[in-house]
């Protein structure tokens, strides 16, 4: 049993991870805490499915098109809401972004109704068996998606001109446009490819979740994954998800049901006491 | 002889503009009947309150079509409670005092529901037909309630398992709320009574992403049969986590809410062999013409809703209000609507089992069905069960 729920964790870990992802890219950029990232995923997952179901594309390329357009939808958002708010304190923005999630929920209601779908999966849900532990085909592809992106992003802001150009406007933005980089196309940018990438988690976990317009309360223990982890640093994303959905799974298969509930956040709890920079952050330390 | 006239006119408009309210029910006039309720038109329960809403809005207009009751037109009031107990109370609150209903036709969801019911009792406003299965509502005067139970569900399913089936090792996952919690403490206090214990108890907390280690501890058990009181999503993640690791051994059966059409087309056709407690005939395909009369009904008046469990619950209990009202009389009043519906003795409908009230009895079903899923619907696999005198009786469908 203990493998069996390490390795379903490990599937539901990443994509808790994908979604933190998106936080952690926006608040990179930005600096915003970005409350209406499970919304974005939803939105980004009913996107997927219509081009499925209506157009009647194969799941692959339904869901990137849907990747596509929950980046549009990201890009809009920042257009509408984020941008007016620009150099207001955090506060607010986050304040924004909460309504953001609000209404985003009341108008994928609004067109796609409230009701529960059954999500086609990308991957095959029938269980193969290896060893004593049954794996699907879905779990370990949602691994290799989630370990592919993180990937993708190391190699984009390590080699290439918008990826260093990001790096520069989160360090310090004032310096960043006085060598001519465009700060509000980065952060635009930043919107665009966090809106996509929770429209993939979206669809990664809508076969499991089923897709409604509820699947937005995923950004939860994505925010705890991406504090678990370490706030703002890509592999502390990937591996708060992990270890978050790890601890989650492990928790309900051993403990009792009264407290098998509150223990993931007792980790999360835990962890910052013991280390207040989350397992990969790196220490900020201000001289005066 | 004109002053006379002009006196005789003012006469008989005092006397009529006194006379007229002293006879009349608040929300009822010469022409028409106003009811209301408070339901879900958003949050978790939206598409249930939606669709109870279809098919009570679909009979209301066949029956006012066909010239209304007693001369009067059904017109209604429906606001949006999102499942919140305290929106529940304000609305009720709109409804009595500002809007002045004659009643109030089915709200929907335990916690919204208990909210109301002091103050609708407080205000002798009729109740009628919740949507929802606890026993706390029984023996209040002005309410009156659908559905079987969720304890007596559960006896259902537990002596049927055990008294037919021989099963002894039997478990539950449950929903960690009250509404899980009514099937678990029956499910205990019936299994002791045999001399058997809860041979596994799982716990799923509402919006739960994995539902991996409830299943994992479910086989583990060794169960014979395992029940599930749980919502149509994480429902079918159960049986969806149960087809991945080969759980065969272990019968898998649906409470009665959760025996639906949803719970199948979510768990993406896993669920052959499952059983469950189901208290309403097939909604799509039954064809008796009760059933035929009920799809011709919503397809006319509601064209863009299929038929499913929750709009046939509230065409169903709307025709069931309609006759209440009929029996009341031209002279309707709140009392009399009461006094009518428990007069109401083996009343035929062709889609549940005949219905009686009395004083004292506003509970109109008390029994469900067995069912099997074969070819992805649910074919019956026992007649109408019930609970007599403490013992499981069966009569045919």
């Amino acid at each position: 049993m203990f493998w069996q729920l390490v390795v379903s964790g490990l599937a539901t870990g990443c994509v808790y991870a994908l979604v933190a992802l998106g936080l952690t890219l926006i608040y990179r950029a930005t600096e915003h805490v970005n409350f209406a990232q499970g919304e974005l995923a939803m939105v980004g997952a009913f996107l997927g499915f219509t081009l499925h179901v209506h157009l009647q594309l194969p799941v692959w390329a339904a869901v990137l098109g849907g990747a596509v357009l929950g980046g549009a939808v990201g890009w809009v958002c920042e257009l509408a809401v984020i941008r007016p708010a620009e150099g207001q304190p955090h506060v607010n923005v986050f304040i924004i972004t909460l309504g953001l999630s609000i209404v985003l929920k009341s108008l994928a209601g609004m067109v796609w109704s409230h009701d529960e779908f059954p999500f086609p999966p990308l991957f095959s849900p029938r269980g193969v068996r290896l060893g004593s532990v049954v794996v699907t085909p879905l779990n370990l592809g949602t691994i290799a998606v989630a370990l592919g992106i993180m990937v993708g992003l190391f190699a984009f802001f390590r080699y290439t001109r918008h990826g260093v150009a990001m790096r520069a406007v989160c360090e310090n933005p004032e310096a960043a446009q006085l060598m001519g980089v465009e700060v509000r196309r980065v952060y635009a940018f930043a919107w665009i490819l966090s809106a996509g990438l929770s429209a993939l988690a979206g669809a990664l976990i809508a076969p499991v979740l089923n897709l409604s317009t509820h699947m937005g309360a995923v950004v939860i223990p994505a925010f705890a994954a991406a504090i678990l982890g370490g706030w703002g640093s890509f592999p502390g994303a990937i591996a708060g998800g992990m270890a978050l959905g790890v601890i989650e799974n492990l928790a309900g298969g051993y403990l009792a049901a009264q407290i098998k509930n509150m223990v993931p956040f007792l980790v999360v709890l835990a962890v910052l006491v013991a280390r207040p920079q989350g397992l990969l952050g790196e220490r900020e330390v201000r001289k005066v | 002889m004109r002053r006379t006239t002009w006196w005789l006119a003012t006469l008989a408009a005092v006397l009529l503009g006194v006379a007229a309210p002293a006879a009349a029910e608040v929300g009822v006039t010469a022409d028409r009947i106003l009811i209301g309720t408070s339901q879900s038109f958003s949050g978790p329960l939206v598409f249930p309150g939606t669709e109870e809403i279809a098919g009570i809005e679909a009979y209301l207009e066949y029956v006012n079509q066909s010239g209304g009751i007693h001369g009067r037109k059904i017109e209604w009031k429906w606001y949006d409670d999102g499942y919140k107990p305290q929106d529940a109370v304000a609305n009720m609150k709109r409804l009595v005092e500002q809007d002045q209903v004659f009643c109030i036709l089915i709200n929907q969801g335990t916690s919204p529901v208990m909210a109301v019911v002091p103050y609708l009792e407080q205000k002798k406003v009729p109740l009628m037909f919740p949507f929802q299965g606890s026993s706390r509502l029984h023996g209040k005067k002005y309410v009156f309630t659908s559905f079987t139970y969720y304890d007596t569900q559960t006896q259902i399913v537990t002596r049927w398992l055990v008294e037919k089936k021989g099963f002894k090792r039997i478990g539950i996952i449950y929903q960690d709320d009250a509404y899980g919690k009514f099937f678990l403490n029956t499910l205990k206090k019936e299994l002791e009574a045999k001399g058997l214990k809860i041979a596994a108890a799982e716990s799923v907390k509402r919006g739960a992403t994995d539902v991996a280690p409830q299943v994992a501890k479910i086989a583990q058990a060794g169960l014979d049969a395992c029940l599930l009181a749980l919502v149509p999503g994480p429902g079918a993640q159960v049986l969806k986590e149960a087809a991945k690791i080969g759980l065969k051994k272990t019968k898998l059966i649906s409470s009665g809410p959760l025996t639906d059409e949803k719970f199948l087309i979510l768990s993406g056709g896993v669920g052959e062999g499952v059983w469950g407690l189901s208290l309403w005939p097939d909604p799509v395909r039954d064809d008796s013409p009760a059933m035929q009369e009920y799809r011709k009904i919503l397809k006319k008046y509601r064209p863009g809703h299929e038929p499913n469990r929750y709009n046939l619950y509230g065409y169903f209990y709307t025709k069931l209000f309609c006759e209440g009202l009929k029996r009341a009389g031209k002279d309707l009043t709140r009392e009399k609507l009461i006094q009518a519906l428990e007069s109401i003795q083996n009343w035929e409908n062709g889609i549940i089992p005949a219905v009686s009230f009395g004083p004292g009895d506003h509970q109109a079903q008390d029994q469900g069905f067995m069912v099997e899923v074969q070819g992805g619907r649910f074919v019956p696999v026992s007649g109408w069960l019930g609970i007599r005198d403490g013992k499981l009786v069966e009569s045919p469908l």
